[in-house]
């Protein structure tokens, strides 16, 4: 059997204080392919992601059980660096959050403090992620200026080239384009059609019309269970849950 | 001047508006006390070197010396020690704490001068004389430590509220590319902060030039220079310890009531520019969008 | 960087707080080990047979009328800043002036508390001249307090008492003000606090060493704690035994004042339901 799971999620549970958020979560998610999760509001969705780059730990009072193995190691082993996983593991966020820099300066970020590089290497470093996001040219000749001076989709594809900086393997996003819209929304879904091909991209999307056409498969959650997973086209057009069917029915959510 | 349209308006504008009379008022009246100083000594008041009653000499120097040493000296202690503290109170210390903290910090801060005066001449002042066998402990040195132990609470509460501040997607932006806490505090939190914590010294550095009390009991009172004038080890005389020790004897409108006066004028200047740049940085460069660190 | 590096980084952060804690912690042993040496019955006893009877009501009268004369005034302000006030040039300087009133050295209050109420009012050294003194100190605190308190009102609570007809000033003075009240006592409290040890402002204008009894006249001046310990120790040298009671009492007064200000903060923010209600 090949495995190419990039992750394997097995019997992951995460409590918020008494809060059971996300209850005995299993499955796998493939390499170099791009897995949507989706869900009516509240059933887990970021909590899962954030549950792969052990973000979930910032906040008080989280607890976690369960084993997440990605590359054949527990991420949430005792001797595992927390924070040279978080460099393989880059997140986009809901709104997007470009430090109070200058373009330059947050394409830089994360090799300056993970020592990657400096002077010419780090000026390559930063051009590389930002033709990769296919923001280069937009910024070429104003690498210096406020990051808040881009629109907001360039901004989200800046967080993006930010993330990218530090060689990541895996790639989540947290409904990335929710904030934008349409024209830049397609840009980005572009962007990560193109991405898939070398990262693995786990992205949260509250859009149905979204995961059909960026995802290869989908993971279905509702009230923090697992209820459905598989490749996109089986999951929509035959849905095995009750649930699923009615949720991409748009009947609930 | 604008009229209000109805009675009320017009008596809670009044209300409002008596702190711009009670300054204006402050500034006149102080003014008018020095101006027999001012005609008579001109810069001397500043810049004379001998300040003797007896001599009816009015040289400022080395008091507004004085109160610099004392205050410099206060805040290279302080500033460093208050502003690791609250960073740590602010991302070590389990944020459960953070209420009590801030409720004893203010405690602290509402404690009044002449206390710490009292415990200054009590128990400092010994404890400095005999680590540095000196006849009496009442030095540069002392004032600064126990200025320093005054600024302290302020320091640390404003500085926790500044990095408090900064907007948390930041910090989540920064952890997400794997940065340590000690990172994201020393790349993007301390950064943001720069501007609400030079606003906050600024303010300090007023209150603690005007600060009388307690530098009067522990400073040792001699009008003079050290020498050299770095030596934090000799005693000084700040300029609000000479106001509230020579006022009870100056004659009324002798030169030396008008000196002080003059004095006084001159600190009310320096607090009055120090507040306003204080607030001109706040108003100027909030935490957030505009701001390029 | 590495978890041990880090742990590392924390650890040396955390010396700078351990020095500030023992500073404290010091001070306060301090302070209580002087309680041994004060006889209690001095609280009651006249100065003029070694006791703090007088100190400690004239402290307490010039705390009470400083607070009397600036709470009105200082609220008053408040609600033209909160409600009325249009945004301009001129409410930006009354907003400095407030900032810069706050910001002025106490002796410098003093000095002019002198020459203005003392002498050019013809108050002379008496406990009215100190009331106004260090109301010039309490107005800046009670108005920010104040402020801040109105604007935690929700307007919808005023709107709906002007869409039934009220006038602004009565929608005002009848909702906002009493919703805001907690806010305002406590801020009034804090000023009180701010002048109950202070000693530079009062230092002229309103104190002498002893008095034969009590002031009967706000024309009178008057003894108090701090002036007492202040004078005692700095032109009498007196040893600390002897003054120890009256720092330890004008210590508890402060205290208990600020105390009394956190406390009732945090009891009305727990009562302040419209707060926890999003909307």
């Amino acid at each position: 059997m090949v495995n190419d799971a990039k992750v394997d999620i097995r019997k992951l549970n995460v409590w918020f204080g008494d809060n059971h958020v996300l209850k005995d979560i299993s499955f796998k998610i493939r390499e170099n392919a791009v897995t949507a999760i989706m869900g009516p509001s509240g059933c887990g969705k970021t909590t899962l992601i954030r549950a792969i780059n052990r973000m979930n730990e910032l906040i008080y009072g989280c607890r976690t059980s369960g084993e997440v193995y990605i590359n054949g190691h527990n991420i949430y082993d005792g001797n595992v660096n927390v924070y040279e996983l978080r460099r393989k593991i880059g997140m986009v966020f809901q709104k997007p959050n470009p430090f109070p820099k200058s373009i330059y300066e947050n394409v830089a970020f994360g090799p300056r403090i993970h020592k990657m590089a400096n002077g010419r290497e780090l000026d390559e470093i930063v051009e590389r992620s930002l033709r990769e996001v296919a923001l280069w040219d937009e910024v070429k000749d104003r690498l210096h200026d406020s990051a808040f001076n881009l629109s907001g989709g360039q901004q989200q594809r800046l967080c993006i080239a930010r993330a990218l900086a530090v060689r990541p393997e895996i790639i989540l996003m947290d409904e990335p384009c929710s904030a934008l819209d349409p024209v830049a929304t397609a840009k980005i879904e572009a962007l990560i059609r193109r991405l898939s091909k070398r990262y693995t991209v786990i992205i949260v999307t509250h859009n149905l019309q979204q995961a059909t056409r960026v995802s290869d498969f989908v993971a279905f959650l509702y009230e923090g269970r697992l209820i459905e997973y598989g490749d996109t086209k089986s999951v929509f057009e035959h849905p095995r849950s009750e649930l699923t069917r009615n949720y991409i029915a748009g009947k609930f959510g | 001047m604008h009229l209000r349209s109805q009675p009320i308006e017009f008596v809670l504008f009044l209300c409002a508006s008596l702190s711009v009379v009670a300054l204006i008022l402050m500034l006149l009246f102080v003014v008018m006390e020095g101006s027999l100083a001012f005609t008579r000594l001109g810069t001397q008041l500043i810049l004379g070197l001998r300040w003797e009653t007896n001599s009816d000499l009015y040289g400022g120097f080395p008091l507004i010396y004085g109160s610099l040493m004392v205050v410099s000296g206060a805040f290279l202690i302080a500033v460093p020690l208050g502003v690791c503290t609250s960073i740590f109170i602010a991302e070590v210390l389990p944020f459960q704490l953070r209420d009590s903290i801030k409720s004893v910090l203010e405690l602290l801060a509402s404690i009044p001068s002449v206390i710490y005066g009292f415990i200054g001449v009590t128990f400092l002042t010994p404890l400095v004389a005999s680590i540095f066998g000196l006849q009496s402990g009442a030095t540069a040195l002392t004032a600064s430590l126990i200025l320093a132990i005054m600024a302290l609470p302020t320091i640390v509460g404003v500085s926790g509220e500044t990095i408090s501040a900064v907007p948390s997607e930041y910090k989540e932006a920064a952890f997400a590319l794997g940065a340590s806490r000690w990172q994201t505090i020393r790349n993007v939190v301390l950064p943001l902060s720069k501007s609400g914590m030079l606003a906050s010294v600024m303010l300090g550095f007023g209150r603690a030039i005007g600060e009388t009390v307690a530098v009067l009991m522990v400073a040792g009172n001699v009008a003079m220079v050290p020498t050299p004038p770095w030596n934090y080890l000799a005693p000084v005389y700040p300029v609000t310890a000479v106001i509230a020790m020579q006022m009870g004897e100056a004659a009324v409108g002798s030169l030396e009531y008008s000196a002080l006066f003059g004095l006084g004028l001159i600190l009310f200047i320096i607090t009055f520019i120090v507040n306003t740049i204080a607030d001109a940085i706040v108003r100027r460069r909030p935490v957030g969008r505009d701001v390029q660190i | 960087m590495s978890k041990q590096t880090e742990k590392v980084i924390f650890a040396i952060l955390g010396v700078p707080m351990l020095i500030c804690m023992l500073i404290f912690l010091w001070i306060l042993s301090l302070l209580l080990t002087g309680i041994g040496t004060v006889r209690w019955e001095l609280f009651t006893m006249s100065a003029l047979r070694g006791g703090m009877l007088e100190m400690i009501v004239g402290t307490i009268y010039l705390l009470l009328g400083a607070a009397a004369v600036a709470s009105p005034i200082g609220v008053l302000a408040a609600i033209y800043l909160v409600e009325y006030a249009p945004s301009g040039r001129l409410t930006r300087i009354i907003d400095q002036a407030i900032n810069n009133l706050a910001g002025v050295p106490s002796i410098v209050i003093g000095l002019f508390g002198y020459t203005f109420f003392c002498r050019h009012l013809g108050l002379g050294v008496s406990l009215a001249a100190g009331w106004l003194t260090l109301a010039l100190m309490i107005l800046p605190i009670v108005i920010r307090g104040s402020e801040e308190a109105l604007r935690m009102v929700p307007a919808s609570f005023k709107e709906a008492s002007l869409a039934l007809g009220a006038t602004k000033w009565k929608a005002i003075s009848s909702i906002t003000l009493p919703a805001a009240a907690p806010g305002v006592v406590t801020s009034v409290i804090l000023g009180m606090a701010r002048v109950a040890g202070e000693t530079a402002a009062i230092l002229f204008t309103s104190c002498v060493l002893i008095t034969r009894g009590l002031p009967k006249t706000p024309f009178e001046p008057v003894m108090t704690l701090s002036y007492n310990l202040f004078v005692q120790i700095v032109a009498l040298g007196a040893p600390a035994q002897r003054v120890f009671g009256i720092a330890l009492v004008l210590f508890m007064i402060v205290t208990s004042l600020s105390l009394s200000a956190i406390l009732l903060r945090i009891h009305y923010r727990r009562r302040q339901t419209w707060l926890r209600m999003k909307g």
